[in-house]
């Protein structure tokens, strides 16, 4: 019941999320529907969408704050999202290229090794913590701590998907690692640009407007992303690959040993 | 000093108004109002110890409002008024450069240079500390963590440079990439060890005797039901003009049922503070003034409400400006005017624990 509960929460907070990070996917069909009342939406929507997206966070971490969090589990992730936070001050302080930043392979990683609920708390306290120490704290803040949030869960998947059968070779899994850390590298532009590429201004055939088909609103994305984003996205999933690269494996190897010492339980057994 | 909890009511404030406002003359006072704010207010973050931004408020419009209107009148080739033409044959930018194309992408670069200077204000005058102690109890384990994360970073700061300081003794320099597992490799496991004794002393402090217990299944049911009214209300509010109502009231009943279920959560969490502070006039003054400019820029009943939104295509225009409007939005000025002045009532500094 109470696995079928919380599986139920990932999936309408995931839908619910996902929604609000697409609907203007939506919007050419609300129009038609609405004949007009779609265009009444695009004032509040951006407000909508963001509280939408606070309360997908909320849920989340309620319930996975909720499932027994241990005073271990609670230190290593504080400890491990100051780490964390560090190494935005990194990509705040040095300029780096393009959209790379240090801050998605250690929740990645985490993920990876404690699993998806550690890993979603990861990705999302990483993000608020430093957005809090750094002055970043602004209304992009729910849609990067959601998003973050996602990757350290997704990557808790991979793991869990690997371990089901003999462990592969650490090469094999710094490999699957990196593919992964690219993708999301993208993944994370593809969905942060939805909450403003409604209303952002530019040639026709790369924006939005009320009336066009869906189809051709996927179409005109497509082509805002490769014309303003790819680039700067490629830099940030090219960043995770060298990160996992590099670090991946002693990284894995020193969490997995640590994973064994915080799984540690001493039990009493009740007559 | 106003309490955080007017600062969070006022920044949302602000980030609602320049999210309406799509007329540039509101625009620009609410820029100016959150510039001022921010200026008012530096010494009071100086002294709490707020966290002043990379990029100023000032140099971010400086660059954001002329960049955001050149993008637009170089891609938008739409208005009356020309200004130039380019060849043609440029792709994306060539055809006629208009003013309104222009206004109207200014127009929204000083609406994001509006909201950006908000945050500034608000990250520059909001300690940290505060911000956590004003999260809802329900977030109990969550403050905790943040908590850890926030004392930890200048003790992480530290390891670092003594993990630099050691390497670079053994003649190891920092150049690529490769040369990073001798300084993160020591510096995580540190951490890592440092997290088992604090979870040591928390268990021995009895902190696993609370925080293990299981959440109730039924917190649980609550929060997937909410969840799943909100996305109801919602679809209804998209796909359908007959209930979209119906889709409002239930995309409220699901935030509600939100809220409700975290105020009852945080119910169990018995929550002590060190030096309480408490609510003064000032900070009521600053709750009203944000509500006087809540209702200017939401309400559709307000005098002159219409006057927020403008479209400078095909032909530009003088903006509409209603003074009651731009008098509702100065309700927004409060804490700049109220940092100046002595606490009525000054919060309580003896020292000793108090139940909130």
């Amino acid at each position: 019941m109470r696995r079928v509960l919380s599986g139920t929460i990932y999936l309408l907070s995931g839908l619910l999320g996902l929604m609000a990070f697409l609907y203007p996917f939506f919007m050419p069909i609300t129009a038609k529907v609405a004949h007009g009342a779609g265009l009444a939406h695009s004032e509040d929507a951006p407000l909508v969408t963001g509280a939408l997206v606070g309360l997908c966070v909320v849920a989340l971490i309620v319930e996975l704050q909720g499932q027994a969090i241990s005073a271990k589990t609670v230190a290593l992730l504080g400890v491990l999202v100051a780490i964390t936070s560090i190494l935005r001050f990194l990509e705040v302080a040095i300029p780096l290229p393009g959209g790379f930043s240090p801050v998605f392979a250690p929740i990645i990683l985490t993920g990876y090794v404690f699993g998806s609920r550690f890993g979603f708390l990861m990705g999302a306290f990483s993000l608020l913590v430093s957005g809090l120490v750094t002055g970043g704290v602004g209304p992009w803040l729910p849609y990067q701590m959601f998003t973050a949030g996602w990757a350290g869960l997704t990557a808790g998947w991979v793991g869990s998907l690997l371990r089901r059968g003999p462990l592969p070779r650490e090469t094999f899994q710094v490999l699957i690692l990196s593919a992964f850390g690219f993708l999301w590298g993208l993944v994370y532009g593809v969905i942060s640009n939805m909450w403003f590429w409604p209303f952002a201004t530019g040639p026709a055939e790369q924006t939005w407007s009320p009336g066009i088909g869906l189809a051709q609103t996927l179409t005109h994305y497509a082509t805002f992303y490769v014309v303003t984003s790819l680039g700067w996205d490629m830099a940030r999933g090219v960043g995770n690959v060298l990160l996992i690269v590099f670090l991946g494996a002693p990284v894995i190897r020193a969490l997995t040993r640590f994973r064994r010492r915080f799984q540690f339980l001493v039990k009493s057994t009740d007559a | 000093m106003l309490d955080a909890r007017v600062w969070l009511v006022w920044v949302v404030t602000a980030l609602v108004a320049s999210s309406v406002a799509r007329n540039p003359l509101y625009a620009v006072l609410l820029l100016l109002i959150t510039v001022i704010v921010g200026a008012a207010c530096r010494a009071e973050g100086d002294r709490t110890g707020g966290r002043p931004s990379v990029l100023s408020p000032l140099r971010f419009a400086a660059l954001a409002i002329p960049l955001s209107g050149l993008f637009n009148a170089l891609s938008v080739h739409f208005g009356d008024t020309v200004l130039f033409r380019l060849p043609g044959n440029w792709p994306f930018i060539g055809g006629p450069v208009t003013l309104e194309a222009f206004t109207y992408g200014a127009q929204n670069g000083i609406a994001l240079s509006a909201i950006f200077a908000a945050f500034m204000a608000f990250n520059l005058v909001t300690p940290v500390r505060d911000l956590v102690g004003i999260a809802p109890r329900a977030f109990h384990e969550t403050g905790v963590v943040i908590s850890i994360a926030l004392t930890f970073i200048p003790q992480t700061v530290e390891s670092l440079t003594r993990i630099r300081h050691a390497q670079a003794v053994r003649g190891h320099r920092l150049q690529g990439l490769r040369d990073w597992p001798p300084i993160v490799l020591p510096l995580l496991i540190s951490g890592l060890e440092q997290s088992m004794g604090l979870a040591e002393a928390m268990v021995a402090r009895g902190y696993g005797a609370v925080s293990d217990q299981r959440q109730s299944a039924r917190m649980s049911a609550g929060i997937a039901l909410s969840l799943l009214v909100v996305l109801t209300g919602w679809l209804t509010l998209l796909f359908s003009t007959r209930w979209r109502v119906a889709g409002l009231v239930l995309m409220g009943v699901g935030a509600g049922l939100m809220l409700a279920l975290l105020w009852s959560a945080g119910r169990s969490v018995p929550h002590t503070s060190y030096r309480p502070r408490r609510w003064t006039v000032r900070d009521t003054l600053g709750v009203a003034g944000c509500g006087l400019a809540l209702a200017a820029a939401s309400l559709r009943a307000y005098p002159g409400h219409s006057t927020l939104y403008y479209m400078p295509y095909p032909r530009l225009t003088l903006p509409p400006f209603a003074p009651l409007v731009g008098l509702g939005l100065l309700g927004l000025l409060a804490p700049a005017i109220l940092a100046g002045r002595r606490a009525p009532f000054a919060p309580p500094l003896d020292g000793e624990h108090a139940e909130v």
